[in-house]
C-alpha cells in the first residue's frame, strides 16, 4: 500500500475516495430527515384532527412534545450506531437544525407570551403574526441550506419547491383555520421524508 | 532532456501513499472526521491507520484531537490549511505527469 502507484491511480483514488466519502455523508444525513419528517407530518395531522374536533388551538402545544420525542429518538439512534461518522459537515447540519429548533421554539413561546400579555392588559384586535408562515419559511430555509451544504441538488430542489407550495397553501387557507396546520404535513412529506429516503438510497 | 520532462513536478512522498492519500481525500470533503469513520471508509487496520495519521500529523497536514464522546474515547482528525495546500500541490504535480503533450 505504499509509494508504488502511478499518477493515474493516485488521481483515481482521490476522485473515488472523495465521491464515496461525500456519498456516505449524504446517506447519513437522510436518517434525521426521515425521523423529523415523520414526526412533523404525524404531529401536524394529530393537531389538525384534535383542533378540528375540539375547536381549540391549544393542541399546538403538541409541537413541544414532538420536539422532545425527536431529540430523544435522535439520541437513541446515535447511541445505536457506535461507528457514526462525525464530520464537519454532519456537525454543520446538526447546528443548522439545532438553531432552527431553538428559533422555532422561542418564536412559538413568544407568541403565546404575547397573547398572554395582551389578554392580561386587555389589548383588543387580532394578534397579527403568522406563526405558521414564519416557522414554515425557517424550516424551508434550513432544508435548502442543508442541501446546499451537502451539495445535493435533490434536497435543495425538494426543500425549495415544497416550501413555496406549502407557503401558497398557507396563503390560500383562511386565517385561524385548523386546515392551515396541514401545511406542515405537506412540508414534512415533500421537504423531509421524500428527500430523506432519496439521500439514504443514494448509491 | 525535453521541456516536458522538466515540467514534471516532484510528488510529495508523504501524500504519495494510498492510505495517507485516502485519509487526506476524506478530510478534504469532511473537514474533520473521527478515527472510526476514517477506519471504516479506508478499510485500514487500526494499527496501520494510527501510524499513517501520526505521519500526517507530524508533517502538519492534519490535527489530531483526543477527547470523549459520552464515556467513549474519541479521536478526531482535522485537515489543516497547510494540509490543504499540500494536497492541492500534490494534485497539481500529478496533473503534470498525465497531461497530454502539446502538438
Amino acid at each position: 500500500m505504499e509509494n508504488n502507484f502511478s499518477a493515474e491511480n493516485s488521481l483515481r483514488l482521490i476522485s473515488e475516495t472523495i465521491e464515496r466519502s461525500r456519498r456516505t455523508i449524504t446517506k447519513n444525513a437522510g436518517k434525521p430527515l426521515i425521523l423529523w419528517g415523520t414526526l412533523v407530518t404525524v404531529t401536524s395531522l394529530v393537531i389538525w384532527l384534535l383542533w378540528s374536533k375540539t375547536g381549540s388551538p391549544a393542541w399546538n402545544f403538541l409541537w413541544f412534545a414532538m420536539s422532545a420525542i425527536g431529540i430523544i429518538c435522535g439520541r437513541v439512534m446515535d447511541r445505536g450506531k457506535e461507528k457514526a461518522a462525525v464530520t464537519e459537515l454532519t456537525r454543520t447540519l446538526g447546528k443548522i437544525w439545532g438553531w432552527f429548533g431553538i428559533f422555532a421554539t422561542s418564536f412559538f413561546a413568544l407568541v403565546w407570551i404575547a397573547w398572554g400579555i395582551r389578554s392580561a392588559v386587555g389589548i383588543e384586535g387580532t394578534l397579527s403574526v403568522d406563526l405558521s408562515m414564519v416557522i414554515l419559511m425557517m424550516m424551508g430555509l434550513c432544508g435548502t441550506i442543508s442541501g446546499a451544504v451537502l451539495k445535493n441538488k435533490t434536497l435543495v430542489i425538494f426543500s425549495l419547491v415544497a416550501t413555496l407550495l406549502s407557503a401558497l397553501f398557507l396563503m390560500v387557507m383562511p386565517g385561524g383555520s385548523p386546515l392551515r396546520i396541514l401545511t406542515f404535513a405537506i412540508l414534512g412529506i415533500f421537504a423531509l421524508i421524500i428527500p430523506g429516503f432519496i439521500l439514504q438510497n443514494n448509491k | 532532456m525535453s521541456g516536458k520532462e522538466n515540467a514534471f513536478k516532484p510528488l510529495d512522498p508523504l501524500l504519495h501513499s494510498e492510505l495517507r492519500l485516502a485519509v487526506m481525500s476524506i478530510l478534504l470533503v469532511a473537514g474533520s472526521a473521527d478515527f472510526v469513520y476514517l477506519k471504516t471508509e479506508t478499510g485500514a487496520t487500526s494499527g496501520n491507520l494510527s501510524v499513517q495519521l501520526e505521519k500526517l500529523q507530524q508533517a502538519g497536514y492534519i490535527e489530531v484531537t483526543k477527547g470523549f464522546k459520552g464515556k467513549m474515547p474519541q479521536t478526531v482528525c482535522s485537515i489543516t490549511d497547510h494540509g490543504r495546500d499540500a494536497f492541492a500541490a500534490y494534485v497539481e504535480a500529478l496533473r503534470s505527469y498525465i497531461s497530454v503533450p502539446d502538438r
